[in-house]
């Protein structure tokens, strides 16, 4: 007789955001297989980069792989571009990109913390959270003029310049934001329903994060220190005060913890840069056609994001390889599903915060 | 006994399925179902069972394997129900169209009642396309209560009761009423 009982979860499931399917296999209640397929929202969007856009309107494009890391995915793009044709950008519209990109991250990872809540059962704790982060969409529309898809940037720089009213309101909303996540620092440490049911659940080791390749803050919630951040010079994160935030326990409260250090972080970021910006144009002009291959690593909310942009001199590319950080992630996630009960499953998917519209692109 | 009828205006159950979008505008439904937009108060609420909803969000460009899918959710939810394309992408295929895997936008496989445009929409939008399905899942409401006609009058011809071409195609109206 057989012994084990499959489970599918998804595509449509009420805990997924995203059409990906799970099948576990169980015994009893513990999972003791997963098999997942992730194609569900693939668009072919490699491929339309180098048949149907001209390489200046692709960084439009690739916004469109993820809604979530818009920004990180067309940073990545037009740096490549950049590093082609040989441009340096004004010091300004570094700072100005890497604005955005934190104002991205924070209000991706409390989406993905307001998720978590809601599948550990805490429905009203998800709508504090969904609340406080309308703070963080009110100033990314205010500076980009949308509050998903921003199309900031651009070759040479970004594509609106900020006003001093508008980083006035940035600092208070960011005053406001902070105060209201050392409110969760201490919901998420202290109360039953989040931390104690959390602990030691969908646990990875220092081992086998580093054996299975992980990335992003699940890599840093088992203690290994990586973050692109601190490892490229294309924009000065180092200058505007980033700190590698690591936990050593590896379970969803610990990722749940890094997540909210890192929005920390990014607060502090964003107001050393609205206290420091520099003066300058913030759109230099570059010309010619790129030729010649170039890799360009971000950090993504999600983890490390990677481009491959090959030229050919003329308005056409050859080549635009995306690496997604979820994509990598995914032997990791499969090994932590094994030995979980069933019930967890959905906290611990959420916990991963996946995003599959960039893994299928 | 419930009036259906009655509270299925006053509480719609909405089910969203992403059809390939790129989370742009799934994200601004969930801001919608969240405080500061809170589409809530209309007595909507987000449901993962088709069987159980009267509104169908897609987002998305509809993707080669998402197509089967889409069909059959949409199958499964009971008459009446509303569909809203959420998103350019939805509508139109928008960035997409034309890519290899993509099928150019809802529409091309299920009927689509409501149109909301933008990419990345916003949840006014959004909440403007659901106050519209409103009304629309209302109307179809009173018309699947009307009796169905099956047949014209038939006419007298040579005083012979003609019948031919009396049959009323589907979703055809009697000039009559
Ligand atoms: S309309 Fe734009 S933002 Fe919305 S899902 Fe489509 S591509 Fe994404």
């Amino acid at each position: 007789m057989k012994q084990t009982i499959n489970i599918p979860l998804g595509s449509q499931h009420i805990a997924l955001l995203e059409p990906v399917r799970f099948k576990f296999e169980c015994e009893n209640e513990k999972i003791i297989g997963v098999d997942s397929d992730v194609g569900f929202v693939h668009r072919g969007i490699e491929r339309a980069c180098t048949t149907k856009f001209k390489f200046d309107s692709i960084g439009y494009v690739v916004a469109r792989v993820c809604g979530l890391c818009a920004i990180t995915h067309s940073l990545s793009y037009t740096v490549a571009i950049e590093k082609l044709l040989g441009g340096e950008i004004s010091k300004k519209a570094k700072y100005l990109r890497i604005l955005l990109l934190e104002l991205d991250r924070i209000h991706s990872h409390m989406l993905c913390l307001s998720h978590t809540c809601e599948n550990a059962g805490f429905e009203a704790m998800f709508m504090r959270i969904m609340g406080d982060r309308e703070l963080v969409m009110e100033i990314q529309e205010l500076l980009t003029g949308n509050r998903v898809q921003f199309d900031y940037i651009s070759i040479g720089g970004v594509n609106r310049d900020l006003s001093s009213t508008v980083a006035l309101k940035i600092k208070e909303n960011l005053y406001e934001v902070k105060q209201k996540v050392l409110g969760y620092m201490d919901e998420f440490t202290h109360n039953w329903s989040l931390s104690l049911k959390f602990k030691g659940i969908g646990a990875l080791s220092l081992d086998d994060a580093y054996i299975f390749n992980a990335i992003g803050p699940l890599a840093r919630a088992s203690g290994l220190n990586i973050d692109v951040r601190n490892e490229i010079d294309y924009l000065p994160f180092n200058e505007v005060g980033f700190l590698m935030q690591t936990h050593s326990d590896g379970d969803i409260n610990a990722r749940n913890l890094v997540r909210l250090n890192e929005i920390l972080n990014s607060i502090l970021m964003c107001e050393n840069i609205i206290n420091g910006l520099p003066e300058g144009e913030i759109f230099t002009k570059i010309k010619g056609k790129p030729k010649g291959e170039a890799i360009v690593r971000f950090e993504a909310p999600r983890g490390e994001l990677m481009y491959y942009v090959k030229g050919n001199g003329t308005a056409m590319l050859d080549r635009v390889r995306i690496k997604t950080p979820t994509f990598s992630s995914i032997p990791a996630f499969s090994h932590i599903f094994v030995g979980q009960d069933y019930a967890d499953a959905p906290a611990i998917l959420a916990s991963f915060d996946p995003c599959l519209s960039c893994t299928a692109k | 006994m419930f009036d259906l009828k009655k509270y299925r205006k006053k509480s719609p159950w909405i089910l969203h399925y992403n059809a390939g979008s790129c989370n742009g505008c799934d994200i601004e439904i969930l801001a919608c179902l969240a405080p500061k937009y809170d589409l809530e108060r209309f007595g909507v609420i987000n449901t993962g069972n088709p069987k159980q909803s009267d509104i169908f969000l897609v987002t998305g460009p509809v993707t080669y394997r998402s197509r089967e899918r889409l069909v059959e959710l949409y199958t499964q939810m009971p008459e009446p129900k509303v569909v809203i394309a959420v998103g350019s992408c939805s509508c139109t295929g928008g960035v997409f169209r034309d890519m290899v895997n993509v099928e150019d936008g809802v529409d091309r496989y299920i009927p689509v009642d409501v149109y909301v445009a933008g990419c990345a929409t916003s949840p006014e939008l959004i909440i403007d396309g659901v106050v519209k399905a409103l009304e629309i899942l209302e109307q179809k409401t009173k018309e699947m209560e009307k009796p169905l006609k099956l047949f014209r009058e038939a006419t007298l011809q040579n005083s012979i009761v003609n019948r031919r071409h009396t049959a009323l195609k589907v979703g055809e109206k009697d000039e009559e009423d």
